[in-house]
């Protein structure tokens, strides 16, 4: 199980395999549904940490870019003045731009890790909506496995968390790509805001997973 | 004398109550930078999305972005004034409490004005001031909490997103208000009145 690996992961836990004497045992489908909750809620914290230690390197990349820019706005105005075309010095190799665009590849390969454990999460639930079909035949209704949710609204929600990811990896993939090779400041200072602010995760991301949290347990009314 | 010491124990116990709610007052007041300077950042950010021509750019593949991004820009925006609201409440807080002990004191004042003879009220020596002094330093107090409120709140509500430009220039305006309001107004009055209680 991946999210063992995570050092939050005593935020939520996942169910027990014994199963605690208090509560009602679970079924196999319910406590996997139950450990796709916890896995759901430590990886988007997972991912909200890389999105601010990635924005830190974002952030000094287009830092480091303008004043390159000033400098290089300097020295055109002394070459200008004082030098031939030919004799201009050529850009110099900026040692700390690369290990913050190294930095930055890292965040991103891990935060592609992270989309794929998602759309893993995704379809392992569509596996269970599945074997309940299997299981129940195609006209009756299986009982809740929690409380309200039909186990197919698990994946719904799955589902639609999974693409706003998807979408918001490519974009990063995009700002990745292109930042450090841009010299349009408004077009530096909208990729730092698009990194920052996530355009392609709903507000209602983090209202799904806190439902999904409540339906399975993990949370309390 | 029983009067005078009645107003001294007054003036004293709202001396030390308006001496902590003025660290609570400027506590406040700090905390208002940061988000301000945040919403001014955010004002460029949102101008650079302006400005910019999406379609040429390796964004202009991405459907819907920049309404996305305008969307998220707006809600942190919101965000910061929601925050700002709060340390504004934190301020009326202040601002009532103060006011609030210092009708007290004056009501008390009125109350036993007939037992003070006016000589002992204006009193002073050349390092004491007198209770009236000590009287006008409160109420000099009560006046400042009450207009730098004001305009604060007043700043407040002008704040819009729909404007650029003003956001930009927000920590501008902020630090004209606070020039204005210079903290020594307080601190004289505080150190009139305790110079007052000291010698009595």
């Amino acid at each position: 199980m991946f999210s063992m690996n995570f050092p939050f992961l005593s935020s939520i836990a996942k169910s027990p395999a014994d199963g605690t004497p208090r509560r009602p045992v679970l079924s196999v489908s319910a406590r996997k549904v139950k450990d796709n909750a916890a896995d759901w809620h430590n990886l988007m914290m997972k991912w909200e940490r890389l999105n601010d230690s990635g924005f830190t390197t974002a952030n000094k990349i287009v830092n480091m870019k303008i004043s390159e820019q000033l400098q290089d706005n300097k020295l055109e105005i002394t070459c200008d003045n004082s030098t031939t075309e030919s004799e201009k010095p050529s850009p110099k190799y900026n040692e700390e731009l690369d290990n913050c665009c190294t930095e930055l590849l890292e965040t991103l390969k891990k935060m592609t890790k992270i989309q794929l454990k998602m759309e893993k999460l995704s379809s392992t639930t569509k596996g269970i909506c599945d074997l309940e079909k299997f299981h129940h035949g195609g006209g009756s209704c299986a009982a809740p496995l929690f409380h309200t949710w039909p186990t197919a609204y698990f994946y719904e929600v799955s589902l639609k968390l999974s693409e706003m990811y998807k979408k918001e990896l490519q974009l990063k993939q995009t700002i990745v790509q292109e930042i450090a090779h841009s010299a349009d400041q408004d077009l530096m200072m909208v990729y730092l805001s698009s990194w920052l602010y996530q355009p392609y995760l709903d507000n209602s991301s983090k209202l799904l997973l806190e439902a999904m949290l409540l339906e399975t347990g993990h949370r309390q009314c | 004398m029983a009067a005078m010491a009645a107003m001294v124990e007054a003036l004293r116990e709202w001396a030390v109550a308006a001496a902590r709610r003025d660290a609570a007052w400027r506590a406040a007041v700090a905390a208002c930078a940061p988000l301000l300077a945040s919403l001014a950042g955010l004002a460029a950010q949102m101008r650079a999305a302006q400005r910019l021509a999406w379609d040429g750019t390796p964004l202009g593949a991405f459907s819907e972005l920049r309404e996305r991004l305008w969307r998220k820009q707006r809600g942190a925006a919101e965000a910061l004034l929601e925050e700002l609201c709060e340390r504004r409440e934190e301020l009326r807080a202040v601002r009532d409490a103060v006011g609030a002990g210092a009708a007290a004191v004056l009501r008390l004042y009125e109350e036993r004005a007939a037992e003070l003879s006016l000589t002992e009220v204006l009193r002073r020596g050349p390092r004491c001031p007198s209770l009236a002094d000590a009287l006008e330093g409160l109420q000099d107090v009560e006046r400042y909490y009450r207009h730098m409120y004001l305009e604060i709140r007043l700043f407040l509500l002008l704040i819009s997103c729909d404007s650029l430009a003003d956001m930009e220039a927000l920590q501008q305006a902020w630090e004209r208000i606070l020039e204005r309001y210079g903290e020594e107004t307080v601190q004289d009055a505080f150190l009139k009145i305790s110079l007052f209680l000291d010698n009595q």
